[in-house]
This record gives structure tokens, C-alpha cells and sequence, in this order.
């Protein structure tokens, strides 16, 4: 009885789902969810895509990474997850370590762009954020008109943002 | 001589005496060149290598004539005898012109390569539309309205190209709505499918056009024109930037997408170009507010789909003509220790193209159980066909020799039968027209001695004059059967070549070098004094004269169309070029004019007009020399040493007309510029683009000018300086207003034109200038022509009935 019992445990633990969080780049509106979970279903469905979570850029996958990723050690999981994503998607996405850093030691920056004008100039726009150093999360929106960027006010600031954004030739509406 | 106020001789002396220098010369003539032919061995030219080439092998594309070093010009044309000179450059040049041959024409694999079919959007990856796209100089529609996915360009440009194309903005099957014209940095090509397997490729679109109006999409003002072209790309695979050669120019209708479809030879790494052709040069890329900014007329490609390469058979025609039905195998080099493998050319496919070679099938090669049998057996096909008469045994044997001593040196059999074609498509038998005669006999009374050309020759005379190429297997069938020559047997002939597309060849070649078509693109109009002119009015001028020429042929026209017509071929570029009304869409058709427009003879077409002139002046003296050389058969003579040219006045101060009265004023000059004059005279009525005019255009002083026709999104600048006098005197006294009077007066004298035509088609059709002993016989051609009513199909038949013709 006890012996059956403990089978039955196990037997549950072993159906629990192992979730691996990553942060994802390229979900810099909300409309990119949907594109994400497509690019999951029909290109990547090695990856059981579980849930998404907008606003920290995370999602949580469903997998196995000694079977997906045979042979490789922990700290390459996250690259190799990346280079997946990027090559199906022509790299509009991608993914990186999660953050470390507390979200309450970050200040939120909003830029309003002239010229934002679809969803690949959003792209384009996040693109040029998202990677500067000190920039843990970014968001551009053409139908808002405007990019947002999670910051370490200590690394960047907003200054420095707009600066880059000039000098790729994109043109910002004056702040009120 | 004598002067006009003394008396002249009697009408009977002047015969008599006449008839006495004429006799006197046409003997001296005819002992110089006693047992001679008239006609020189002469070499092919490089249009004739090629199409001789296109037939032979049944590759009617294959590009041969640009690696050619080009040919001289005698007495008006290419194809005589005396400009047809060869040299170890010449000869370099047709060996690796038929390396490349045989490299096409070889079948190196077992089936033919895969059909691929590829629909591309105009804003493919790696072209240059995309970019034009980002900063409102085009846009992309769906349903006729504006992509919702991709606005267009406003106060700012689109931001980054590339996160476009990732994001899949120009892949998502929008239609490419394009407002600008081809320029010095725009090139619109469909660079996704660059050639790999050089063939035949169906190439359709689907193109119509729109008013663009501040981002709303409404009916356009008309079916404008768009360009199809094909690009050959270059070695770093970023273009020729202006086309090789151009598939033509195709309606888009307003609002109403209108499919194309052509089959047309595509070479290596050619791909295909676009032009929005009938639109004004716009530039929203510097305009504030770009396309939203912008309301204009705009052009909509859809899509463009290639398909092919197209094999009906394989192996194809080519390779049959060399190799006949023997199989094709994989060469193992195991199998054959001791023999060389072929060689095979690789070819990169250059650019961003997106078909793929198909899998390298291994090494394929014809090969053969009895190599010096089959040798024999292809080449007794082979070289009658290639060399265009028959081949003695002889002679064939010494190619057979050929393969059997590449053979024993340790060639393949595909190798070594190379080898013998390659010294084949270098022999004197194929590059040369050799002309055998037959009878040596007497003709007419004046006992002239002419070799009469065999059947074989005639064929080859009969085929290089309409098809510029080889004769086909009906013409040899009949030269083999020796029953060419008769009159009826060489009417019907006559007919059915000129009824095959391929005369096509003949009208191009023999206007290009009649009327100087080739000369079309030798100045460029000064962009200030004539701002409408654009390569799409260029072509257009082409097509014009090129389908007039048919139409004359085709309905045995009279030689006075050739100065004045009641029918124009036209298109709407040019109709509105010539205030012609009523005329929609691209394609050139016939066009009944009004009673008083001066339009549809050569004498006023547009090409004639401009290749008369110097892209920004005109002047009576070089179209009046034109006139009196090409349509009149009187050439003037040249100017004396030390005269100096009259230099037009820019500025508008004086008229060519004024600056050339005090040159006339010189005796030394008067005498000749009476008769080239008048008719430059008359076309000053005509500006250096062919446009008629009452004042010259000036960039100085004068009036400003209204727009006319001109395209509103065209600028001007020029203003209207002073009237045009085309008033002028014939060296015969009689007098004209303006040019159609002048055109009337000599359209009424067909003997002269037909006499003119005549010999330019008798020296372009034997190779040969005419002499002075020809005029009768020229004479007497002309006089049967117009006892059948004039026309110029009848006059093209006399020529080759002569014996003008079909002696050597």
C-alpha cells in the first residue's frame, strides 16, 4: 500500500512540467505576443512556449535542454536557445539571461518619435535602444508614437538614449 | 554650266554626247573587272555571325555580337566588302565565341534542369526599389488603396531598411505602386531570379497605373507605360545600371491590372529590369511630407513571375545539331583510364537571385561505341548546314581527322568532336559568304561577262538580305534541288521570308544603316531646351520608323510615302509628341493623320529629325545632306578644305537661317548649298527632338513658353525666341512656304526615290556598291516597278530578280 502510494507520487512529480524562463528581445510591443506564439507553434515546436510575460520580456518554454541541446553545459543553454530563435526569425527575436537586477532600481524613460510609422520601424527603433548598455528592458509602439526603456540610471541615461536615436536619423517630437 | 543667262545647246548635242561618255565609260568599267566578281569575298558581320549562330543552333538569344570587335562601313553599310576587313583580333574573338557556343549548346546532364517558377515583388530583397519605398518615392497598396501595414512615407522616411526586410514588409504579396523614374541612382530590377541555365524563360506581370494623391489612391489620367528590360549584371553583381536590351514597353491601364506575358531567351546572370517609362522624373525623397505630401501620377507592379528555363526537348535542338540521338552517359572515370574527362565551364550566379542550381548530377558527357563513324556521320549533317553549301568528302574528312587526332591524344569523344566543330566556327567556309557561280554567260548586248551565282549562293544571298542569318531548310531543299532561280519559285520565297518574324532582322538592320537609326542615341538633348525628352520617347521613335518600314513593305506602298503619308505608325508618346489626338496605350498601330499634318513620311519622323540634329541645335546643312544622300540618292559634295563650320547661336540673338545666308553669300560655297539647303530649310520646322515649331526654343532671350503637351511635372525654363523661316527655293526655281509644300514637291518624283531605294537595297542586299555601268539595269528595275503600280514590295521583288542580284 505505502509502496503504491509512493509510485503514485512519483509518478506525479515526474508529469510536473520542467519550466525554463528566458528573457526574450524583440517583444517590444504588445501586438508581438501573438508572433511570438506562431513562431513557436509552426518553426519551433521543439519549444513548448507556456506563457509570456509582457512587461518583463519573459517567457516560460516547456523542454528538455539534454535533449534538445545534447552536450551542452548550463551556461550555453540561453546562446543556444538564442541562436534558435534568431534563425527562425530572421533575428526579430531572441533571447538573453534574465535580469538581475530589481526592477525598483530602474527608472522608466519615454521618448516620442516623428515617424514611427509601423511595426518595423518599431523594430528598427527598439533595436537601437534595447542594446546600448544599461537598457534592461525597451518597448517602441507606432501606434503610441513612442518608445519606453527600463534603465540603470547609473549606466545610461535618457540623454544618451536620444543622442543615439539622433544620430541614426531618428527624429523626436520636442517634450512637453 | 553654261551660266543661267547664256543659252544652252541643243537637247540632241548634249544626248549625243551623253550617249558617247556613257558607252566610253560602262566598256572601261566592264574591261577593268573582265572575268572579276563583283562582288568581294567578305566575312560576316558580327549581326549576321550572331543570327547565323541564334539559327544554327536554335538559341535565339545567345549574346555573340558585343564580344565582336566592331565592323567597318562602306559605302553606307556594314555588310560591303570593302569594310569587312579581319585581323588576329577578329579571329581571337570567334574562338572564344564558339568556346562559349558550344559551352550553351552541350547538354552536360541527363534531364533538363528543373523548371523553377518564381513570383517576385518589385521591392525584392537587395534591389533598390525597397529603399525609394522607405522615403515615399514609392508605396505599397493592397486592394488599391494604401498597405495598412506600411504606411507610407510622410514627415519622415521609414527608419531602417534592413528591420524591414526582416520583419517581412516587402514580402508580404503588396503591390509596389512606384513614382519615380529610373535615374543615375535608381535602377528598379527584380534581383530575386538571376539567370542561371541561359534559355528560354516565360516572364508575365501584371501592371497598372494611378493617381496618388496625398495618400488616397484614385484613377489615374491614362494607361501610362511601363518598361520590361533585361540587365545583364556585372562581375560584382551589382548591375549594368542601364539595360542590355529592351523587352518593350507595356500598357498599365488606370485602376485595372492588365497581365503581360512574353517568352523571351534569358543568358547567365541576366535578370530582368523595370522603368515606370511614361511618367515625368519626381523626387518625394526631398520633398517635405514625401508621398503624403505628394499628388501625382504612379505606375502599380503587382508582381512579376518568371518561369523556366523551358526545354521542349531534351537534349535540346542545340545539342542534337551536334551530337544527333547519340545517348548520354555518366563519364566514370574508372570506366575510362585513360581518356580526359570533358571539361566543364562553372558558372556563379551573381546578386541576390533566390533560384538555385539544381544538384550537380556528375559528370555527363555524349559518348560513343564507334567514335570516327559517328564522327563521320554528324559532321556529313553538320557542316553543309554550318558552312551553307555543299561539303565535298574531302573536306569533311580532314575534320574527321581532326577528332581522330584528339582521340589519340587522349580526349573524350565530346572533346574531341569540340574540337572539330570549334575549327568548324572558325573556318573561312562559315565566317565567309562564298559565293560559287555556275554559268559563265553573256548578258545583253553589250557583252557583259557575269557569273551567275548557283542555288546555294542564291539562297544565302536570298536569307542574309531578310533574315540577316542562314537559309532555312526550305531554301536549301530548293537550292539542293537547283530550282531556286525561277521567278516564281523566287517571288514565293521572297513573300515567305519576309512574312517570317525573322524579317524583322532585315528592317532593323537595313534602317539602322539606311536611314542611321543605329546613330538613334549618339547626342543627348540638352535637358534645359528640351526637358520632355526620355528614352521612352527615344524607343518610341524607333518603333515608329522600323513599323513604317514594314507597313510599306507589307501593303506595297508607294515611294512617295517615304517623304509624305496620310498615316502615321504611332503610339501615345509619340501621338502627343505630334499633337496627335486619340491615341491610348504603348503599342504602335497605324494612325490615319488629318489632311494638313506634315506627319508619317521618313522625311518628318522624329528618329530622322533627331539623328539630324546635335541634341540641342539644328541646322539646315546636315539634314539637308541627309535628305539629298539617303532619300534623294544625291549626295552632296563635302565641304572644301579650310571652311569653316557655322556655329549656331544658343542665345537666340540671330537664326542658323541668318548665320547661313552670309555663308551662302560666298561663291565658293553658293552653288552647293543651293541644293542641300532647301530641304534643311524646310525640316527647320522641326526641333532637334522632332517637335514642330514656329520659334526656336532659347535659353537666352524670348517670350515664355506655353507647356503644350509637355508633362506637367516637367519643368521648364526655355522661353520662345525668334519665328522659324521654312520657306525655300529648289535649284530648279520652284518655291516653297513650308514643308509639306516641300514635301509635296518631292514626293511627286518616285522614279528618284524609287531609284534611290533601289540601289541602297541592291548595295545592302550583294554587298557591293553600284556602279556607273548598273544605271541602267537600276534604270530599268525602277521602270518595272512603277509599270506594277510603284510600290515598294514590288521594288524590293525586282531587286531580286535582277541580274544585279543574282550575279556574282
Amino acid at each position: 500500500m505505502i509502496l503504491s502510494l509512493f509510485c503514485i507520487l512519483s509518478f506525479a512529480a515526474a508529469d510536473e512540467p520542467k519550466l525554463i524562463k528566458h528573457q526574450i528581445t524583440g517583444l517590444f510591443s504588445p501586438d508581438r505576443e501573438k508572433d511570438l506564439r506562431e513562431v513557436f507553434e509552426k518553426q519551433l515546436p521543439q519549444f513548448k512556449l507556456v506563457s509570456i510575460d509582457f512587461k518583463n520580456a519573459e517567457a516560460s518554454f516547456d523542454y528538455d535542454p539534454a535533449k534538445t541541446f545534447p552536450g551542452a553545459k548550463p551556461e550555453q543553454i540561453v546562446e543556444r536557445f538564442d541562436n534558435e530563435l534568431r534563425n527562425a526569425t530572421r533575428h526579430t527575436f531572441g533571447a538573453k539571461p534574465l535580469r538581475t537586477i530589481e526592477k525598483d532600481k530602474l527608472k522608466l524613460v519615454e521618448i516620442s518619435i516623428v515617424g514611427l510609422d509601423c511595426k518595423a520601424c518599431s523594430l528598427a527603433v527598439y533595436e537601437m535602444i534595447y542594446r546600448l548598455k544599461g537598457v534592461e528592458l525597451a518597448t517602441a509602439n507606432f501606434k503610441e508614437g513612442k518608445a519606453t526603456a527600463l534603465i540603470d540610471p547609473e549606466k545610461i541615461d535618457r540623454v544618451e538614449i536620444e543622442m543615439v536615436l539622433k544620430q541614426r536619423g531618428v527624429q523626436l517630437k520636442p517634450q512637453e | 554650266m553654261p551660266p543661267k543667262s547664256q543659252p544652252r545647246p541643243p537637247v540632241a548635242d548634249k544626248e549625243a554626247v551623253i550617249k558617247l561618255l556613257k558607252g566610253s565609260l560602262i566598256k572601261a568599267e566592264q574591261d577593268a573587272r573582265q572575268n572579276e566578281p563583283r562582288t568581294g569575298l567578305r566575312r560576316l558581320t558580327r549581326a549576321e555571325y550572331e543570327n547565323t549562330i541564334r539559327d544554327l543552333f536554335d538559341m535565339p538569344g545567345i549574346a555573340l555580337q558585343g564580344e565582336l570587335p566592331p565592323d567597318g562601313s562602306a559605302h553606307g553599310f556594314d555588310k560591303n566588302s570593302d569594310a569587312l576587313d579581319i585581323s588576329h583580333v577578329n579571329l581571337a574573338k570567334y574562338i572564344e565565341a564558339a568556346d562559349h557556343v558550344l559551352n550553351l549548346a552541350i547538354a552536360t546532364r541527363p534531364n533538363p534542369p528543373t523548371v523553377q517558377t518564381r513570383r517576385i515583388s518589385l521591392a525584392n530583397s537587395g534591389g533598390f526599389v525597397a529603399h525609394v519605398i522607405m522615403n515615399g518615392d514609392g508605396v505599397l497598396l493592397r486592394d488599391k488603396k494604401p498597405d495598412p501595414d506600411f504606411p507610407p512615407a510622410a514627415e519622415q522616411n521609414h527608419i531602417d531598411e534592413g528591420a524591414h526586410e526582416r520583419m517581412g514588409s516587402f514580402h508580404n504579396g503588396a503591390t509596389v505602386g512606384l513614382f519615380r523614374h529610373e535615374d543615375e541612382s535608381l535602377s528598379p530590377y527584380f534581383i530575386e531570379h538571376v539567370t542561371i541555365y541561359p534559355g528560354l524563360y516565360r516572364v508575365r506581370t501584371s501592371l497598372w497605373s494611378f493617381q496618388w494623391d496625398k495618400g488616397q489612391v484614385l484613377p489615374s489620367r491614362g494607361t501610362e507605360a511601363a518598361r520590361l528590360s533585361v540587365v545583364q549584371l556585372t562581375g560584382d553583381g551589382r548591375g549594368g545600371q542601364h539595360p542590355s536590351y529592351k523587352l518593350g514597353y507595356f500598357d498599365a491601364p488606370s485602376m485595372d491590372a492588365q497581365e503581360h506575358q512574353l517568352v523571351t531567351w534569358l543568358n547567365h546572370n541576366e535578370i530582368i529590369g523595370f522603368n515606370v517609362a511614361s511618367l515625368a522624373p519626381v523626387a518625394n525623397y526631398s520633398r517635405k511630407g514625401r508621398a503624403m505630401a505628394f499628388t501625382g501620377p504612379g505606375i502599380a507592379c503587382d508582381w512579376l513571375e518568371i518561369q523556366g528555363p523551358l526545354h521542349n526537348v531534351w537534349p535540346p535542338v542545340s545539342h542534337r545539331v551536334l551530337f544527333g540521338d547519340l545517348p548520354i552517359s555518366e563519364f566514370k572515370a574508372a570506366d575510362h583510364p585513360a581518356v580526359r574527362p570533358p571539361q566543364r565551364k562553372q558558372v556563379r550566379q551573381l546578386g541576390a537571385g533566390k533560384n538555385r542550381p539544381d544538384p550537380a548530377p556528375g559528370l555527363w558527357t555524349v559518348q560513343s561505341d564507334q567514335p570516327l563513324v559517328d564522327a563521320d556521320r554528324l559532321l556529313t549533317i553538320f557542316l553543309p548546314r554550318a558552312f551553307r553549301g555543299p561539303v565535298d568528302a574531302e573536306l569533311r574528312q580532314a575534320y574527321v581527322a581532326k577528332v581522330e587526332e584528339r582521340l589519340k591524344a587522349g580526349d573524350c569523344f565530346e572533346s574531341a568532336m569540340r574540337w572539330a566543330y570549334r575549327a568548324a566556327l572558325c573556318s573561312p567556309d562559315f565566317l565567309f559568304h562564298v559565293e560559287s557561280g555556275s554559268t559563265l554567260r553573256v548578258e545583253n548586248h553589250d557583252a557583259e561577262r557575269r557569273s551567275t551565282l548557283d542555288d546555294y549562293a542564291l539562297a544565302c544571298r536570298l536569307s542574309y538580305f531578310f533574315w540577316n542569318s542562314m537559309p532555312d531548310k526550305r531554301l536549301t531543299e530548293l537550292a539542293a534541288a537547283n530550282k531556286l532561280h525561277p521567278p516564281d519559285v523566287l517571288q514565293s520565297e521572297v513573300d515567305r521570308l519576309l512574312k517570317d518574324p525573322k524579317s524583322q532582322r532585315f528592317i532593323d538592320d537595313f534602317l539602322g544603316q539606311w536611314l542611321k537609326l543605329r546613330q538613334i542615341a549618339a547626342t543627348d538633348p540638352d535637358k534645359k531646351l528640351y526637358p520632355e525628352f526620355n528614352p521612352y520617347l527615344q524607343d518610341s521613335m524607333v518603333a515608329e520608323t522600323r513599323a513604317y518600314f514594314r507597313e510599306l513593305i507589307d501593303k506595297n506602298l508607294s515611294a512617295s510615302h517615304l517623304i509624305k503619308s496620310d498615316f502615321a505608325m504611332l503610339n501615345e508618346k509619340l501621338a502627343v509628341h505630334y499633337g496627335i489626338p486619340d491615341v491610348k496605350g504603348s503599342q504602335i498601330r497605324r494612325v490615319p493623320l488629318p489632311p494638313d499634318c506634315p506627319r508619317g513620311g521618313f522625311l518628318t519622323q522624329a528618329s530622322i529629325l533627331k539623328i539630324t540634329a546635335n541634341g540641342t541645335t539644328t541646322s539646315p546643312v546636315p539634314r539637308g545632306a541627309f535628305v539629298m544622300d539617303r532619300l534623294l540618292g544625291q549626295p552632296p559634295d563635302p565641304p572644301p578644305p579650310n571652311i569653316a563650320a557655322v556655329e549656331p547661336d544658343v542665345r537666340g540673338a540671330t537664326t542658323i537661317r541668318e548665320q547661313l545666308a552670309k555663308h551662302r553669300d560666298n561663291v565658293a560655297c553658293a552653288s552647293c548649298h543651293a541644293k542641300l539647303d532647301p530641304p534643311g530649310f524646310a525640316l527647320e520646322a522641326f526641333d532637334v527632338i522632332g517637335g514642330q515649331r514656329s520659334r526656336y526654343r532659347s535659353i537666352g532671350d524670348g517670350d515664355p513658353a506655353p507647356r503644350g503637351a509637355i508633362d506637367p511635372f516637367i519643368g521648364i525654363s526655355f522661353k520662345l525666341g525668334l519665328p522659324v523661316d521654312s520657306t525655300g527655293v529648289l535649284p530648279d526655281g520652284r518655291t516653297f512656304q513650308e514643308v509639306r509644300e516641300f514635301q509635296s514637291l518631292v514626293a511627286a518624283d518616285s522614279n528618284r526615290l524609287l531609284r534611290n531605294l533601289a540601289e541602297r537595297l541592291m548595295i545592302y542586299s550583294t554587298g557591293r556598291d553600284t556602279s556607273f555601268s548598273d544605271r541602267d539595269q537600276l534604270a530599268a528595275l525602277v521602270a518595272k516597278t512603277q509599270a506594277q503600280g510603284g510600290g515598294i514590295r514590288t521594288l524590293i521583288l525586282e531587286v531580286v530578280q535582277s541580274s544585279l542580284f543574282q550575279n556574282q
